[in-house]
């Protein structure tokens, strides 16, 4: 019965873990979406040498422990697994040595199985294993690396085998513990044989913390002896003063070690710093987001954005591949081997080995909720291994023996368990861990489903930038769909190239490094597929690959050879043209100069927002210039000759929409202490060229819809006459001049540092084609360029004599 | 087509995970019930004690249950009206498939077959216990299945 439930448990294991094996395989293609593709096939080797290994194992135990328990080996088997082949997905060259480990592992527990089934030498030497353990802990601190280079010195060794004698240390303190306590028939608390364990226990602890940094270790080996103490005892005030201890511990801590202040901080407050201190757990954070419910498949996610996602956060890791399902499946299979170790505990013939499976199930349990609640930010973050699951040696090689431990100790064919004398302990203990389950995958659920939507919409989360290099891109283009903004490359490299630099201020530019500026930024998620695409199509793509569809062409109602001449005219000039369709509102030439070429963004990134000439705002719309004498036209248009009053003058700037931000889908900046943008002016202006009316400015026309094709993005406001439209010609004809095709006004305004050179122009009032309005701002005093500039202008746009 | 082919795979290693999970939840059902099961139908040997007090006639009691208190206290299975017994004196237990006999700290100790009882003693027929002035003589029935209860498992296993 016993080798029926764990054969078929192992079954299932494998082939979940052969399911896995596949789909990391076809991961690459899925990711580029063709079937030409590199396919992974090395963890394959893994796979393989789990199934050789598992089933050394099974038969193993079948054949020399036939009364162990059947359930943790199916179970840890599969954690091992599953963190195997993440480890190899993650970083095939720690995958091998993942394999090794294991293999070594295995074997040890196979040689211990079969030649030492008796558990009786572990008590007898006691003192000889918890002193060699701090022996060799004490050498890390003389002789201790960090195979990273940097971090905790907790590592012994060299030429790339390191031992980390910490983790082996927590296993020799629940033996010597086990023994200790088993050896002494009552307790009293205060008295003097409690008094030695615990100064053995508070002085690893205390030194472990101070010399070492290492708050996961310390904190564990504080849990280890709470929890036995507690089983041996009885006494509740146990665990209630180990709490104080470690909350002391934790405050102290806090005022004067650095790493458990930065910890602390980072978890009580992550999102104040989430580039900083708590930029690891904010990572996680969005790995377990990115996951959702079914995540997005071993190999498709990007968990390797989480800094040492192969041991500390290998949960998030789990979590964004295989999502709440598998994160939840994963905390059940960690609580079947917790409470299938309770149930051997309390079955077990002796108090020693009654003391030391429970040890064994403290250990694990502790050590997964503090490493797990700190992956889902539930406790503050301590640099413990996932036992089974993550990488590491030194932890699989520990995890193995408590596996070892527990199967021996289960092994018991007199069914007669030894007289337990206080109930209760166990079962609190079997509460808190459940509890601490439940509250992790609560947490966990919490990511992943409840706040995800939000969390992945963050800027820092990578996982945009690196969708844009796998999806296509939307294409601006201008009116006659010549392409100004486009994406090339195969998916994978995708990269957008800017075929018209000089319109850069305006059109902006999509960069993994710097973000988005201009209509890239405000037309996002139509070029990203995001809006436009049927949401079933959005959320199958969001399914299958994790990223949004292919992105939607967006045309504008730039003229392309109109908007040369201009940037060709304001070349070598500081300011902005704009050439405005006075009726519809369409914009036909926005120009700002200084400009620059996106293309070359990733290398001048940071000089060009540096640069005092400030080529990166759009002038057009984000440039703010005094008004001056520029509206002049305009008010005698509104007051005759009379001079209008202050009050009166705002009424008319607020008519003419000069108070408040035009409303156009691009980036603005709100008017201010009666300084107005180019845009805003050619608005109020365009009164003149066409009946009085201002228009609603539009520079987005249409979208490329994949089921209605073009469909038109409409003006966000409504036009609004401003006045009467024989006002409007009158003041028109009033301003043609002599030899001139158009009407046209210059004005000037120098305010504080700022000066400006205005240029108002337009079509006759007489004028039969499309009636047009143009703006001329220059950040200078010259209004012959600014005359030469409109001239030159409107005659390439038809108004010629 | 890759993504449609891996997300169903991403489906069944849920199904797997499950199926896992299912059957390490069908297998605990199945041993919870065993276990009732076993502890239902394990039978106890019926013990007769002949109980031989100084003043007044013997008699003879029989238990089928796994606890017998001797005692001077009404609340035990064998009260004894006798001075030199204690309030609870000793006490028969059935395990490890034997009937035991066991010394409850009593004033005056408990004897089996004249030698003082300092540790759980196995007892078998003809055994002459003595409490204080009370001596009580143990059959154990015969005609018992001692473990009936492993054929249950058994038919299950391959």
């Amino acid at each position: 019965m016993h080798d029926l439930t764990q054969s078929r448990l192992l079954r299932w294991s494998a082939f979940f873990l052969l399911i896995q094996s596949i789909i990391l395989t076809l991961s690459p293609a899925v990711r580029e979406r063709t079937w030409d593709v590199d396919y992974k096939i090395s963890h394959w080797l893994g796979f393989l040498a789990w199934v050789f290994l598992t089933n050394l194992l099974h038969r193993v135990t079948t054949k020399y422990i036939p009364e162990r328990d059947p359930y943790i080996l199916p179970a840890a088997a599969l954690l091992t697994g599953w963190g195997l082949l993440t480890i190899w997905r993650l970083d095939e060259s720690f995958g091998i040595r993942q394999t090794v480990w294991l293999a070594i592992s295995t074997l040890a527990v196979i040689l211990a199985i079969i030649f030492l089934k008796e558990l009786n030498f572990l008590r007898s030497y006691k003192y000889v294993f918890l002193g060699g353990g701090m022996l060799i802990t004490a050498l890390t601190l003389i002789f201790g690396t960090n195979p990273l280079g940097y971090g905790p010195r907790l590592w012994l060794g060299c030429c790339g085998v390191y031992f980390q004698p910490s983790e082996p240390l927590k296993l020799l303190l629940v033996i010597y513990l086990a023994a200790y306590l088993a050896d002494r028939v009552s307790f009293q608390l205060f008295s003097f044989p409690l008094l030695v364990p615990t100064l053995v226990v508070t002085g690893l602890a205390l030194t472990l913390l101070l010399v070492q940094r290492d708050l996961g270790t310390a904190s564990i080996f504080v849990f280890i002896f709470t929890t036995l103490i507690f089983l041996a005892t009885g006494k509740r005030r146990v665990l209630i003063s180990a709490s104080t201890f470690l909350a002391l511990a934790l405050f102290l801590g806090y005022f004067f070690i650095d790493i458990i202040r930065i910890r602390i901080v980072g978890w009580l407050n992550p999102w104040s710093d989430p580039s900083g201190n708590s930029y690891q757990i904010i990572q996680s954070i969005l790995a377990v987001a990115n996951g959702g419910t079914i995540g997005r498949g071993l190999g498709i996610g990007s968990p390797s954005l989480v800094p040492v996602a192969i041991s500390d956060f290998i949960y998030a890791a789990i979590a964004e591949e295989t999502g709440l399902i598998g994160t939840v499946s994963l905390l059940a299979l960690i609580w079947l081997i917790l409470a299938r170790g309770l149930i051997i505990a309390l079955r077990a013939t002796d108090r020693f080995r009654r003391y030391l499976a429970a040890g064994v199930v403290a250990y694990l349990g502790i050590q997964s909720l503090l490493i797990i609640g700190g992956n889902v930010r539930l406790l503050p973050l301590t640099g413990v291994t996932l036992p089974f699951v993550s990488y590491g040696g030194s932890s699989l090689l520990t995890s193995f023996a408590a596996l070892f431990l527990l199967l021996i100790i289960s092994n018991v064919e007199d069914s007669e368990p030894a007289i337990l004398q206080e109930q209760k302990p166990y079962s609190i203990l079997a509460g808190i861990l459940a509890l601490g389950m439940a509250a992790v995958a609560f947490s966990t659920a919490w990511w992943s489903v409840i706040r995800a939507p939000d969390l992945l919409l963050r800027t820092d989360n990578p996982r945009r930038a690196i969708a844009d290099r796998y999806v296509q891109r939307g294409e601006l283009l201008d009116r006659n769909n010549q392409p100004i903004n486009v994406t090339e490359g195969q998916s994978g490299s995708y990269q957008r190239i800017y075929l018209y630099p000089s319109l850069a201020p305006v059109t902006g530019y999509t960069q993994p490094v710097y973000g988005q500026a201009g209509l890239e930024a405000s037309l996002d998620n139509y070029l990203r597929g995001l809006q436009g695409n049927p949401s079933s199509l959005i959320l199958w793509n969001e399914m299958i690959y994790g990223t949004p569809p292919a992105g939607l062409d967006v045309r504008l109602s730039v003229d392309l050879g109109l908007q040369a001449k201009a940037d060709q005219l304001l070349e070598g000039n500081s300011g902005a043209i704009i050439l405005m369709n006075a009726e519809t509102g369409e914009i036909l030439v926005m120009a700002s100069h200084p400009t620059y070429d996106p293309n070359n963004l990733e290398a001048e990134g940071e000089t060009l927002s540096q640069d005092e000439s400030a080529p990166l705002l759009n002038r057009a719309t984000q440039g703010l210039y005094p008004i001056g004498s520029a509206l002049l036209p305009l008010i005698q248009a509104e007051f005759g000759a009379q001079k209008p009053s202050e009050a009166e003058l705002q009424r008319l700037y607020e008519k003419l929409g000069l108070l408040q931000s035009p409303a156009i889908n691009m980036p603005l900046t709100a008017p201010q202490d009666m300084k107005v943008s180019p845009l805003q002016m050619s608005i109020a202006a365009a009164a003149l060229s066409y009946k009085g009316i201002i228009p609603s400015p539009r520079i987005a026309t249409a979208v490329n819809t994949p089921e209605q094709g073009w469909v038109v993005l409409p003006a966000l406001g409504q036009p609004v006459e401003v006045m009467q439209e024989s006002a409007a010609k009158e003041a028109a004809s009033s301003l043609m001049k002599t030899g001139k095709p158009y009407w046209s006004h210059t004005g000037q305004a120098s305010v504080d540092d700022t000066r400006v050179t205005w240029l108002l122009a337009g079509t006759p009032p007489d004028w039969r084609g499309t009636p047009l309005v143009l703006i001329v701002a220059l950040e200078d005093l010259d209004t012959a360029l600014a005359e030469s500039i409109g001239e030159n202008l409107l005659n390439a746009a038809g108004l010629s004599q | 087509m890759s993504g449609s082919i891996v997300l169903a795979l991403r489906l069944v290693t849920a199904l797997a995970l499950f199926a896992f999970l299912g059957w390490a939840l069908y297998f605990l059902y199945r041993e919870v019930n065993r276990q009732g099961l076993s502890l239902a139908n394990r039978r106890i040997p019926g013990i007769s004690l002949t109980v031989k007090q100084e003043a007044g006639p013997s008699s003879l009691k029989y238990f089928a249950q796994s606890e017998i208190v001797l005692g001077r206290d009404p609340g035990c299975e064998i009260p004894l009206i006798d001075d030199t017994v204690s309030t609870r004196h000793a006490q028969l237990t059935y395990h490890h498939n034997q009937w035991w006999l066991e010394d409850l700290a009593s004033t005056n100790g408990t004897f089996l077959n004249g030698t003082q009882v300092s540790m759980p003693t196995v007892i078998t027929s003809g055994d002459e216990i003595k409490c204080g002035a009370t001596r009580l003589v143990v059959s154990l029935s015969e005609n018992v299945i001692n473990e009936p209860t492993q054929k249950i498992g058994k038919k299950n296993e391959k």
